[in-house]
Parts: C-alpha cells; structure tokens; sequence
C-alpha cells in the first residue's frame, strides 16, 4: 500500500537534509511500528507523507497504491486516504469541532465524486464514533483543540481518523502526553480501525504505546534511513537495550 | 505566506465575474441636471414635495458645506473629485415616493429578486423557512435557535433605489404596533415633528465635510421611530441600490427608539460594476432614550472595482448612535467587504448613565480596495462601558485600516472600554494598520485594549488540508473562525450571508 | 478659500526666530553648516506644529510652547553626581561641552569642533515637514559629545553623558558611533536648575553584534521646557536597549526613531514616565523594522498624578521586506487623580504578512484587590498604594541586566515618590 523508495528530503528554507535515503514498505492491513531516538527524523517523516511545504523531496519517491504522491498537495493526499494524526494538533480558533468535521468529511466525499452527508445522518455518525471514545457532544461544540487538554487533542485526532475513513493512517506520537486511561482509550480507538483494508504507521519513541497497539513490523530510524527491521520483539529489544546497540550494528 | 507568482495571478483574475450583483437594471429614470448648486438643492426638495423649513436646512447645510475641505486623514487615496461631475437626483420614472406593491415596476421587482430581497410580503412570509440555515450543524439547536432569532419569520424591508424608496412593507403591521417604518421623505411630510426634533441632533450639520454635503442633498433613507416601551416586531432592513451611472447616493437614516423600546436593524448595499467610481456619502443617526435599544448590522457590498483597480464605489459614510437615555445600548455590527474605498467610523456617544455602545466589525479587502474604518466611543456618562471587536482581513494590494478612538470624560466615573483588534494579512503586497487613540481623563476609568497583527499560520493550514479541505476552503475556513467573534453578533440569516460573502471576498487571494 | 496666507507667528515663534538672528554670530560652523541652520529656521517660521499634524497630536506645540527664554552665556550650571560612581563623566554645562576624559576604546570629541570644521553638516536638519525639535536643535546647536566607540570595545563601566542647563536656551548633540562587537552603557543625564528650553538631540549608530544600553534620565526642574530626540540605527545582530526615565519638566516631548539596519538585530525599549504637578509630557517613538528577521519589545509605564497630562504614541512600521518581523509594544498606566489625562496611540503599520505584532494599552487605577490584600496584612492604605505604584514601574527598571543600575534607578524612583508620591 505504501511504498517509499530512496527517499531523500530537506528543509526547504534552509537545505539541511533530514531524510537521506529512506526505504519502507507497508502491506494493506499492516500495522508497521517507526521508532527512533530523538532527531532522526520520524515526524518529518510524518509531514512528508502528509505533503507539508517545508519540506522538499529531493530524491527517491513515495508511492501510495502504486502511484507517486509527491505533487499532491496536503488535501488531495488526505482525499486520497492518507490521515496523519498529529503529536501537536493545531488549535482552529472560531471553528467549532462539530463544524470542522462536517467541512471535511464533506470535504473528502467530494473530492471522491460523493453528495454531501445530510445533517442527521453526520449528527448520528459523529456521535456514534464520540461515544466510543468517551467524547461528550458538549466538547464538539468547542472550537477545535482550543484549551483542549493534550488528552482531548488525541481524542479528537482518533476521533477524526475514524470519521475520515483513511487507508493510511499515519500516527505521530501518539502517545506523548496521554495519561494511562487516555492511552487505553485512544489505543482500542486505533485498534477498532485495524482491518485488511488498512495500513496504519505508528510513529513512537516509547515501546509502551505497542503494547497497546501491536505492530506487524518494527522499524528503527536513524538519521534519516530506516536502519533495521523486524517483528515486535524487535521493540521489546530497544526498550530493553535502548538504540546504543542497534545503531552500532549499523554502523 | 510567500507572494509566489501564482497568488499574483490569481489575485489578477479576480474579476468582475466575482461580483455578482453587478448587472444593471434597464429602467427609465427622471434625473436632475449634473452639478451641484441651490437649485439642485430646491430641485429635490422640490420633488420630494418638502416643507419650507426642510429646504432652509438644506440650504444652510450647503453653504456650510461651501466652506468646507475634504479631510485628508484617513489612509486612503483617490483622485480629487468633481463635485459638478455627479447627478445628485435620480428616481425611477413616476416613481416619486413609495406606494403600496402592486404599484411598483415589476421590472424594480425583478432587481430586487435578483439580489436576493424579497419584497413581496406573501413571499416574505413563505420564503423565510426555506432561507434559514438548515446547513449550520455548530449546534444540534440551530434550528430552534433560527425560530427563536425569527420568531415572527418576517424582515420589513424599506427598497432605495438610486435617489428614492420604491417600496416599504409591512408598514401597515408595523403601525399596529405603534413603530414607524417609511422612507425618510415620507417621514419629512408626515412626522415633521419627529424629523425636526430628531435629524441633525447626532450628526451636527456640520458635523463633517461629507455629513455636511449629505445634509444638502440627501434624497431618501429610511425612518424608524419606536415608542415608549415597544420591542419592534419583526426586523427591519433597508435595502440600498446604486443602479443609474455617474449618480451619487446619499441616505439619511434616522432611528429613534423611545423609552424601553427595542428594534434590530439591518442594511445592506449593492451597486452595478461601472469603469468610474461612484459616490454614496450616507449619514444614519441613532438616538437610543432611557432604557432602549438598538441593533444596527450593515452588510456592504457595494461594487469593489475591478482586478486592477478601476471603478468601484467610494463609501464615505457618517454614522452614529447617541445612547442619550440612561441604561441604553447601541451596537454597530458591519460587515464591510465592498467599496473601492471605505472610510467609516459607526459611533457611539455614551451620554446617559449606565449606557452602553457595543462596535462589532469585519472588514475584507482584496484587489485594490482601501479601507480605514473604526469606531469613537465617547463615554459621558457615569458607569458607561464600550466594547470593540475589530478583525481586518487584507489580502491582494489592499490597505486595511482600523482607526478608533475611546475616551473618559471627566464626569465618566468608572467608563470602561475593552478592545480587540485584530488584522490578517494574506500576501505580502497588502498592508493592515491599526491605529486607535485612547484619552482618559478620569481616573476610574478602566481601558484595555489589545491588537494583533499575524498571517494566517501555515501549522494551522496544513492541519486544515491534512483532513482534505482544499487550500482556499481551508483559507475561507480559519477566516471564518477568526471573525466569528463578530458574525455571531448578527442575526442568523444575515450571518449565513456574510459568512459566504466573506469567502467570495477572499477567492483568488491565495496561492 | 484654498489660497494659502503667510502664517502668523506666535510669540514664542517670534522669540526663536529673533534669537536666531542674535545667536548666528555666535554659532559654530559656516558654509554647509549654516545652510543647514538657515533652512531649519525657515521651518520655525513656517509655524510649530499644531494638532493637526498628526505626529503631534496630542501636544499642540503652537499652542503649548509660550515661554521661549534668552541665551545666557553667563549662567553657571555644576555638574551632578553620576548615576553610576566611578563612571566617567563628559558634561555639557549650559551649553558647553567640559573636559575630555580619557575613556579607553572610547574617542569623545566636543560637537563644537565638528560644527566649527564642518564635519557635522549631514547630521544637521528635520527630518520631514513634523520634525520640529530636529529643525529647532539644528538650528541652535554649538556642543555637545561625539563618542566613537572602537570595534570590539567592551566597556566595565557605563560612560556617562550630561547636558547640565542652568536657564536661558541650551541645545545640545550627544552622538555616538558605536563600532562591530562593541559592548557598552551609555547613562543620558538631562538635568539642570533653571527656567530652561532646552533641546537635545542623540544619533547614534550601533555596529553589527553589538550589545548596547542607552539609557536617558530626565529630571528637569517643574519650570523646564525639554525637548528631546533619540535616533538610532541598528547593525546586523546587535541588541540595543533604550531607557528611558521622565521625572520632570514643564513641557516635555521626547522622541524616539529606531530603524532596524541589520537582520537579526533587536530592539527593547522600556520606558518610565512619573508625572506631576501641572505638567505636559509627550513620549513618540517610530519604530521602522525595515530588513527580515528582526526583534522588538517595547514597555512603557506611566503613573500620572496632580493636573499631569501624558502622552505615549508608538509606531511600528514594518516594511515589506521585513518578514519575520515579531514585535510587540505595551503602555500601561496608571491613573492616579481625576485631574490628571493620559492619552494613548499605539500604531502599527504592516506591510510584511509573515510577521506577529502586536499592541497593549491600558488605563486603570490600582487594583482594588491589590490594594485590599496589602490592607488585609495591615498596612495602611497609603503605604500599600505606595507600594503598589513604585511596583508597577519598578518592574520595568528591573528588567535591566545591570544590578548597580538597577540600584541607581530605583533610588531615582524613591526620590520622586519621596517628593511627589
């Protein structure tokens, strides 16, 4: 489903290179673990994906269902079923939540030729996928991550995912900042969306979050290539043993 | 965001298919010859069959107006204009005053259909359930919230077509109810006790260089006056049209709600694109008595001027509310996103105690529009408190500026002020500007006031387009977030509107 | 009605001008000099500056300025004691310049002598149709400091300038070209003990990476008249922050025109205004970040008592090219009698989308719940208001990195609240 081949990528502004030379593949269905220390470039890797501007790509490629993404722009990419959940979602003042899912969704549904869901058949949907992420409708009303606590953020990112229908989903850190019983809930979130269909990316520095949400493959990051691959065990290692080991290896 | 060369070009495009009220009605008028002079003056008041003393005032204002200069202290720039080169008086033919629908050329109708103004009153009636914004999902309520907002499910609309009122309903309703609702020439005829009491008492005849000009040679407007402790039934709006070439527009609007009384007002403002600029110098005057209060929400529209700047009308407005009685409010919402040039400063004169002026406002500009708009809030009284709510929004080679003025006097014990202005740039060939002057001279007073200047942050853009909403819904998406503060202050329909407007303001302005 | 009569001149115009013509003889330099003096006095016929010119707004100079004094040259004014001890002092005593002090890194050349050599000629003139106090101090200037300051120069102690006036007209230059590297602390004493009209003006040019304090203190007597102009253009990567203190004078305006030169260069700006009596202070400041990825914070504090009337107008102008602008402005005051005004006009003027700006203004009385606390713990309610005010503005002056400063400013305050609090 996702293919990224020998990709090579830099700061816009600046020239600095992030990415140097990247290879990963992710099945249909498969739930592939990105970890790394600090600084190796795992949520550049995540914008990337996602098509932010400031980052150039200067080699290699990145193809999603065969076919290169590279000059889609962020909503075409996200039309196309790439979601990225984000490890700072923005804050969208003015914008009610409530608002801001039914332009997207809408939003998506178009960009893919479909009518416009009608009110109550979004007001069910919402609500259905709200209540199993213990969201009251009280906090969709509130203009998007605006003085949502860091848990709230996540749950609504989960909450997005879900609606959004995404084939990709990319996380990023999901767990940073999420207490125990937040975890629980954003993980069972992420599982209830694992299906044949779907690969999801789960960018972590911590092993905890796999414990919740168990990956196919492990892959470690390091200064730009993905220098070693394995199962899940392959992250109890690194919690074990910390990335010193793996990166001598490289080396 | 960096000006690439696409911004540029789109911004070029813009062109006048964007402004979609800029059709022309074919329609046969009765003009005064061009120019300016005392018998143009008693040509209009001649036609509008005014009284003596009418005409005096007129004149007085026009003399004045004689020794009077343009001012020059606004951030706007245009090319000295000639004064003998504008029709004051056009009037569609027999139509020299309001007369009851049937009455009306269907080919008026027909205009004011198209824009979107319903003046039937059976449509009116049939009409408004299918106009509510049954789209609006922000609260599971927003359709209670719409009944309650329109109980009555009716808007009076007073239509001023170039130089006159071609229409006014509901007034037979409104009268029931003891409001008064007609076009200011009317009023002039038949409530010359309340015109001569009232007019001129906000806005000094020689208030300024344009109020001034305005009070020789307005031709229409509307006229409201609510009595003693009645809360007006239904809104009322006034619909403005600039249609004849080379014609200047200058309304006068009087609003007068009495002791306890209440009325929500609304306007809204459409012209033809035209290659030359147009003039609409209004002045509207507010006067608010013990306990009463007024809404008032404008929506401009007026032609804007094409991508390169030509045409589009200059709208040097005067308006402002005297909170005369004690505990009484006014509140100026606007929606500015028309204009060539914009320069108006909706007022308050916070005299009676406790009162209250409230100035909620959004300005667009894109293309080469300019605009330096604000506020006064003059607090007189004891425990009088202002609020403002500024959001400029300048994208293309616009300039925006918000200019506004708060003071205590030194009687106002306690007046207290708070602030907010805010200004967006989009593209870097615009400029935002803010430029407020605050006086205290007493020392309760208690004034806040913050601004902030930032483009639209491109963090908050990718989060947007990452959930697949394209760039320019994305734009129009966090503008509209950053103006609602000020959108919530106008009724739901209005709201709906100027939300879509300001999206249609802003096409084409990013890259 | 559009044609234009000679403007009628007011006395305290007709005064200028006549001394002018007293003085020139008197006046260093000639050729370019004088062309430039002329012409400026040609600015003081044309009228001060009313309400109507924007800039002066809120200080009609027209209609403020009545009393210009005579020049006199036999006027004895002492120096005072520097803020900070020890510090190398160059003064100006009514007009003219002291001793040179050897200051190492540091070059100081009496204004005189580079008026008398011609030297000075560009650095005379208004800058613009509203620059009255530029046209009038260029007009009248004869000494003042040139400092240069050597690349690399780092200085232990602040060196300290004073225009010491003892009455009659004192204009005075305080100048500085302030090398690459450089770091230093210039203390600005405006002081004196007559019925004064003096006019100050300071240009100075911070080299790129330098870190520069400026700091003014003007503590004029209640009969001065003080008109002072601050102009500084920032290098690349240099820090520069100006002081400034008012605590005197009958009329006072101070100006201050910063221009970021260099990119990354910053700017902070604190301002103290203590006003009493029935007096009229006006502090304007133009701000122009004109290159990329520049800084600025600016802080003012008033507390105005008695029949003071104060004025702040900020301006930040950004130019186009000066992305990534961030610059934030504040004035805070606090009003402390119901005779007393203040009036506030912070500006921006944006021409650079990728920038944060922004402006505060507020106007209050002290805070009752403060006041309450304070009370609550059983201090008597005009200790606590007293504490409570020096806070206010106390808080600005310890923003400064310098400890003695600190000290120094602090025991300026006390001695204010001491005499006016």
């Amino acid at each position: 489903m996702l293919e990224i081949k020998n990709l090579h990528a830099r700061i816009a502004d600046e020239g600095t290179e992030i990415i140097r030379g990247l290879n990963l593949t992710v099945a249909k269905g498969e739930v592939a673990a990105i970890m790394g220390p600090n600084g190796s470039g795992k949520s550049t890797l995540s914008y990337i994906l996602a098509g932010r501007e400031d980052y150039e790509v200067t080699e290699g490629d990145i193809l999603f269902n065969g076919e290169s993404i590279l000059e889609m722009d962020p909503a075409e990419r996200a039309a196309s079923g790439i979601f990225l959940a984000f490890q700072y979602p923005m804050e969208i003042p003015g914008v009610a939540t409530m608002e801001f899912l039914k332009v997207a969704m809408n939003a998506q549904r178009k960009a893919r030729g479909e009518e416009p869901l009608k009110v109550p058949e979004l007001l069910k949907k919402v609500k259905d996928a709200a209540g199993t992420l213990q969201m009251d409708m009280g906090m969709l009303k509130r203009p998007l991550n605006v003085g949502f606590s860091g848990g709230e953020k996540k749950r609504a990112e989960i909450l997005q995912m879900k609606l959004l229908e995404p084939k990709l989903c990319v996380m990023d850190e999901t767990d940073s900042g999420l207490d125990i019983d937040a975890l629980k809930i954003v993980s069972d979130g992420v599982n209830a969306l694992r299906s044949p269909d779907r690969a999801i990316v789960v960018i972590t520095h911590y092993q905890r979050l796999l414990e919740h949400i168990v990956p196919d493959s492990v892959h470690v990051l390091y200064k730009g290539q993905i220098i070693k691959s394995g199962d899940k065990s392959l992250a109890l290692d690194l919690e074990a043993n910390g990335y010193a080991g793996v990166i001598g290896e490289a080396a | 965001m960096p000006a690439v060369q696409e911004t540029i070009d789109q911004v070029r495009q813009i062109d006048v298919d964007q402004y979609k009220y800029g059709f022309e009605t074919e329609i046969a008028v009765d003009k005064a010859p061009k120019g300016l002079s005392e018998d143009i003056i008693r040509f209009i008041s001649a036609k509008k069959n005014e009284p003596d003393w009418m005409l005096e005032w007129r004149l007085d204002a026009y003399r004045r107006w004689l020794t009077m200069e343009e001012p020059t202290w606004a951030r706007v720039e245009y090319p000295k204009i000639d004064f003998q080169d504008i029709f004051y008086y056009a009037a569609p033919k027999n139509q020299s005053g309001p007369k009851s629908l049937d009455e009306v050329d269907p080919e008026l109708l027909r205009t004011y259909e198209k824009l979107g103004i319903p003046l039937k009153e059976q449509e009116i009636l049939a009409g408004v359930k299918k106009a509510a914004p049954a789209e609006s999902v922000d609260d599971e309520d927003a359709d209670a919230a719409n009944d309650n907002v329109y109980k009555s499910g009716r808007v009076a609309v007073d239509a001023v077509f170039d130089s006159v009122s071609v229409v006014t309903t509901f007034k037979k309703e409104l009268a029931k109810a003891g409001v008064i609702f007609c076009s200011i020439s009317e009023a002039i005829r038949e409530h010359p006790e309340l015109v001569k009491k009232y007019l001129g008492s906000v806005v000094p005849v020689s208030d300024n260089f344009y109020a001034t000009l305005n009070s020789a040679v307005f031709t229409d407007g509307s006229f409201v006056f609510v009595p003693k402790g009645v809360r007006c039934p239904m809104e009322l709006s006034t619909y403005f049209r600039i249609n004849e070439k080379g014609t200047g527009q200058f309304e006068r609007t009087l609003i007068i709600a009495e002791e306890g009384a209440y009325v929500s007002y609304l306007e809204g403002c459409t012209a033809p694109q035209r290659d030359e600029n147009q003039l609409h110098a209004a002045v509207v005057e507010l006067i608010a008595l013990d306990d009463a209060e007024i809404k008032y929400s404008t929506v401009q529209n007026w032609y804007p001027g094409d991508a390169e700047g030509k045409g589009g009308v200059y709208n040097f407005v005067t308006k402002r509310g005297d909170c005369r009685g004690d505990r009484s409010t006014i509140s100026w919402t606007q929606v500015e996103t028309g204009s060539a040039i914009t320069w108006k400063y909706p007022s308050c004169i916070l005299r009676g105690d406790d009162s209250q002026g409230n100035f909620y406002s959004i300005a667009v500009s894109n293309g080469y529009q300019q605009i330096d708009s604000g506020t006064k809030m003059l607090h007189l009284g004891k425990n009088t408190k202002s609020r403002i709510i500024s959001k400029g929004i300048a994208a293309g080679f616009s300039q925006n500026t918000y200019r506004g003025q708060v003071s205590a006097h030194r009687k106002a014990t306690n007046a207290r002020n708070f602030t907010n202005c805010d200004s967006l740039l989009i593209g870097d060939n615009c400029g935002a500007h803010t430029v407020p002057y605050m006086e205290a001279k007493n020392s309760t007073a208690q004034f806040e006031h913050e601004a902030t200047t930032s483009k639209i942050s491109e963090d908050q853009k990718f989060y947007v387009m990452q959930r697949g909403i394209p760039e320019e819904e994305a734009i129009a998406l966090i503008v509209n977030g950053f103006v609602k503060d000020v959108i919530q202050e106008l009724p739901m329909e209005f709201a709906v509107e100027a939300q879509k407007l300001i999206g249609i303001s802003l096409e084409g302005s990013v890259g | 009605m559009n044609i234009q009569t000679p403007i009628k001149n007011t006395p305290a115009e007709l005064a200028l001008i006549d001394a002018f013509g007293e003085r020139l003889a008197l006046l260093p330099g000639d050729g370019e000099v004088m062309l430039k003096r002329d012409a400026a006095i040609e600015a003081i016929k044309a009228g001060l500056p009313t309400r109507r010119i924007e800039s002066w707004h809120y200080t009609d100079l027209r209609r403020l300025l009545t009393k210009v004094p005579a020049f006199d040259a036999g006027l004895e004014a002492k120096p005072v004691a520097p803020l900070i001890e020890g510090s190398p002092v160059l003064t100006v005593l009514n007009g003219v310049a002291g001793k040179p002090v050897a200051i190492e890194g540091v070059t100081a050349t009496p204004v005189a002598e580079k008026l008398g050599d011609g030297t000075y000629a560009p650095a005379l003139g208004a800058q613009g149709a509203d620059d009255a106090i530029g046209a009038l101090n260029s007009a009248f200037v004869a000494d003042g400091w040139l400092l240069e300051i050597a690349d690399g120069t780092v200085l232990e102690k602040p060196v300290e300038v004073q225009n010491v006036q003892a009455g009659g007209q004192v204009h005075t230059r305080f100048a500085a070209k302030i090398g690459n590297g450089v770091t230093a602390t210039i203390v600005e004493r405006q002081t004196g003990s007559g019925d004064a009209l003096v006019s100050s003006v300071d240009n100075v040019v911070i080299g790129d990476g330098s870190e520069v304090t400026w700091l003014i203190v003007q503590e004029q007597p209640d009969t001065a008249t003080h008109f002072g102009q601050f102009n500084a253009w920032i290098g690349k990567d240099a820090k520069f922050t100006l002081f400034v203190m008012n605590a005197g004078g009958k009329l006072v305006r101070q100006e201050i025109r910063v221009v970021t030169k260099g990119e990354g260069s910053d700017f902070q700006l604190r301002g103290v205004d203590l006003l009493h009596g029935d007096t009229h202070t006006d502090v304007t400041m133009v701000l122009d970040h004109a290159v990329p990825n520049t800084g600025s914070r600016e802080i003012i504090r008033n507390v105005v008592t008695g029949k003071a009337r104060g004025v702040f107008q900020g301006r930040i102008n950004v130019h186009q090219v000066a992305q990534k602008t961030d610059a934030k402005m504040a004035c805070n005051t606090l009003l402390l009698s119901d005779d007393g005004e203040f009036s506030t006009k912070p500006e921006l003027e944006i021409f650079a989308d990728d920038v944060a700006c922004g402006h505060g203004a507020t106007v209050t009385e002290i805070d009752h719940a403060h006041l309450f606390y304070l009370m609550a713990r059983g201090i008597d309610e005009k200790t606590a208001r007293g504490l409570l005010v020096k806070a206010f503005v106390a808080e600005v002056i310890e923003e400064l990195e310098d400890e003695a400063l600190v000290e120094a400013l602090e025991a300026r305050l006390d001695g204010w609240f001491a005499e006016h609090g």
